[in-house]
């Protein structure tokens, strides 16, 4: 998966811009040009975006994360921005992509839920009636061409099974037991994978939380669009619980001794 | 009745020459048929209560209820024709809808009960059709503390402190003067429900009927939800021991 | 000085993985890896891309995934309006023609995916249907498509036509080849694809239907952790095998 939400449900094109270094809607244009671009209606493009979301299975249930930053292009804009959403009482979306595009799913959840409180049937919404909501939602949007640009990961734990599983801009659903949007696919996965496959029964809420942490502090580390603050949401038999925002410690100072590129010369 | 064959009670868009409706005042006569329907407002919630006849022993338990939610936090009662009281519910929830939709912020009841009072009236205005045979009983806690209106088939709706709708309105309403509403805690005013629904249900004339009791308050985290099992069981019992010692 | 110019949005991907189907004389075997895939990432190491219908048809569906689940989704809706309109399954030439349609409806924005359906027809004889995105379809013996279809469907025309083989004189290649012959040349269609292939691996499901009273049966027998999947025994029987393939 690409960690660039522009780049996101576009042919891949080595041309473009790869270090994301302007602001996202001013990005140069290598491809052939349109003439009637004036007459013809733009397809939307993610403003303020925020990156990774990352999540695993454990013992008692799910666990997720999401940093607290909403970007503009490569500008830090809104450091104070909550991407995991409670819905009803055992479940929680957690959202990359474009910010404004999440907001009209949380209002499209909220109604849905409230639809389903008043009707008063002893039903209840779980994840995996959430998750295909919004599966159709995000393929019946990609069929209009008129996508809502985000990846999202719903987990959430009922009737003692737990879920997760993962939906993007184009309407692609998959499951697993340790998921990753944007660019924690490449960084998170492989180090999520390693600690939860085959343990997903064993592991600890505390273990559960040491692999979380890791791997937000490698992204942090590694995403020029992350930031050191970010909550984690568990969801148990017991419900669902959001943390306060986490500060990561990191240490930079062995950058000091770095040599052999960037501005040193010796 | 003396609007009978005069034909201005053919219609509801017809004026009777001394300026009234008198399809409107059949509508009343339609909710006065129907089991008694009280609301209590105290201090921190709101408790709805009916009685709900029921016509034929074969019915499930607990089917067909009188009482709907609108909203988390709005509960609607009705005391009338029960496929109209569907009907204003389901406008009820998509007003709520649509108030949430354009405003973002949960709908005051206020709001509410003035778009169905219009949605009501407009139902008066038309010899294509027929009022609503229904009044509405309405209640919310929300950020302003709990509230309560009633919406009646001319589509006026008032605001009260405890009101009633229904066969038993009267003797209801005279029960419910007599208590301190604002001095009820919750849990009393649900007893204090069940009682007067007890009250006012009149054996002699009606068959088998159903309590069936709501609220809105602290112990439910301000959403509208069934009173508790045990609670109901408690306010039901101690409901039919009043009776005894007042008959 | 040329004004900068969005890309459209391209409402497609590609999720990798490969299928493939062989007809028998009495039954069919329908196949296809679990991995999931966009790029370079995995994005799953089980996502079903074979699908039962009915007890007589089983459905393959490879290409762009949020298409193909969808096409399943649809497909299923339409089997199961049939079956409330006339009281039983629809028979597979039926489903095929069903397909081509349905598939043909989008052809100016197509759902792209290679469907694959196999089965057995109302005569007893295993088949085996294949289809391009817009609904081009015709009946085979055998068909491998997806992401490794270039390394399996020639190892298929060898090892099932017979292509670039001659016989030995006085003698003649079998028309179809029995179970026990088909299934472990799935199962090295595979391996051998998982090997070659960075978009093949994790899982494989092997679906395999039989014709009513066929006594390919015997040749599941030795097969291990085989699961019957049918929904009412007294006609064709739907079986599936999952293993393990390499998920490096």
């Amino acid at each position: 998966m690409d960690h660039f939400p522009t780049n996101w449900g576009r042919p891949r094109n080595d041309a473009f811009d790869a270090y994301g270094t302007y602001p996202i809607h001013q990005r140069p244009q290598n491809g052939p040009k349109d003439a009637f671009s004036a007459g013809v209606q733009r397809t939307q493009q993610p403003i303020v975006t925020g990156t990774s979301v990352i999540a695993i299975k454990y013992k008692d249930g799910i666990m997720m994360a999401a940093d607290n930053l909403a970007s503009y292009g490569s500008l830090a804009r809104f450091k104070d921005v909550q991407r995991l959403h409670p819905v009803g009482d055992n479940t929680v979306i957690g959202a990359g992509g474009d910010m404004s595009d999440f907001q009209y799913i949380q209002t499209l959840l909220n109604e849905l839920d409230i639809e389903e409180y008043t009707a008063q049937d002893g039903h209840s919404l779980g994840p995996a009636e959430i998750h295909e909501y919004l599966s159709q939602v995000m393929y019946a949007r990609r069929s209009k061409i008129n996508p809502l640009w985000n990846s999202l990961l719903v987990g959430g734990v009922k009737n003692g099974t737990r879920f997760l599983a993962y939906v993007d801009l184009l309407g692609t659903t998959y499951s697993a037991s340790t998921l990753a949007t944007g660019y924690g696919a490449h960084i998170a996965q492989p180090l999520l994978r390693t600690a939860v496959e085959g343990f997903e029964d064993v592991l600890t809420e505390e273990q559960a939380l040491k692999i979380i942490e890791n791997s937000m502090k490698v992204l942090f580390y590694r995403d020029a669009r992350s930031l050191n603050k970010y909550q984690v949401a568990t969801i148990t038999k017991d419900g669902v619980n959001i943390s306060e925002s986490k500060h990561l410690e990191t240490s930079w100072s062995f950058a000091e001794g770095i040599r052999g590129y960037g501005a040193q010369t010796q | 009745m003396t609007s009978i064959g005069t034909g201005y009670d053919l219609s509801a868009s017809t004026y009777s020459p001394d300026g009234r409706i008198f399809q409107v005042e059949y509508a009343n006569k339609a909710v006065e048929n129907s089991g008694t329907a009280i609301g209590l407002k105290v201090k921190d919630g709101i408790v709805l209560a009916v009685e709900k006849l029921v016509h034929s022993k074969l019915l499930v338990p607990e089917a067909n209820r009188r009482i709907q939610t609108i909203d988390r936090h709005i509960a609607l009662a009705t005391a009338g024709l029960l496929a109209d009281g569907r009907q204003l519910s389901n406008r009820a929830r998509d007003e709520a809808t649509n108030y949430r939709e354009t405003y973002n912020s949960p709908p005051p009841l206020k709001a509410v009960a003035d778009r169905l009072g219009l949605y009501v009236q407009a139902y008066t205005l038309y010899s294509s059709v027929r009022p609503f045979g229904i009044s509405t009983i309405l209640g919310t806690v929300d950020q302003d503390g709990p509230a309560l209106f009633v919406v009646e088939p001319s589509g006026v709706f008032f605001g009260y402190n405890g009101a009633a709708v229904g066969k038993g309105r009267q003797l209801a309403k005279t029960e419910l003067e007599k208590l301190k509403l604002p001095e009820l805690s919750l849990r009393e005013a649900v007893i204090e429900a069940a009682r007067i629904i007890y009250l006012v249900h009149d054996d002699a004339k009606e068959k088998e009927f159903e309590l069936e009791m709501s609220w809105i308050g602290p112990e439910s985290n301000n959403l509208h939800v069934h009173v508790p099992k045990d609670l109901f069981d408690e306010a039901e019992a101690k409901a039919k021991a009043a009776l005894e010692t007042f008959e | 000085m040329t004004q900068p110019v969005q890309q459209a949005f391209n409402p497609y991907t590609e999720n990798g993985g490969t299928i493939l189907a062989i007809a028998g004389a009495d039954f069919s075997v329908i196949a296809g890896d679990t991995r999931q895939s966009e790029g370079y990432s995995i994005q799953t190491r089980y996502a079903p891309k074979v699908f039962r219908l009915t007890d007589k048809a089983t459905l393959a569906v490879n290409g762009f995934a949020a298409d193909g689940n969808m096409f399943v989704k649809k497909v299923r809706q339409r089997l199961e309006w049939y079956r409330h309109a006339h009281a039983k399954d629809m028979p597979i030439r039926a489903i095929a023609r069903l397909i081509q349609t349905m598939l043909y409806a989008r052809r100016f924005f197509p759902y792209y995916v290679y469907n694959i359906l196999g089965g057995i027809e109302e005569d007893g004889t295993g088949a085996v249907y294949s289809f391009d995105p817009v609904g081009s379809y015709e009946r085979e013996a055998c068909r491998a498509a997806g992401a490794a279809q270039s390394l399996v469907q020639p190892f298929l025309d060898n090892q099932i036509y017979f292509k670039n083989q001659t016989p030995a004189p006085g003698t003649s290649f079998p028309k179809h080849l029995p179970l026990f012959t088909v299934l472990p040349l799935v199962i090295d269609s595979f391996t051998s694809a998982t090997e070659r292939h960075i978009e093949v691996g994790d899982g494989l499901e092997i679906y395999v239907v039989l014709a009513k009273n066929s006594d390919s049966l015997q040749g599941l027998q030795a097969i291990g952790g085989i699961q019957e999947v049918t929904a009412n025994t007294d006609g064709e029987r739907t079986f599936v095998i999952r293993r393990d393939l390499k998920k490096d």
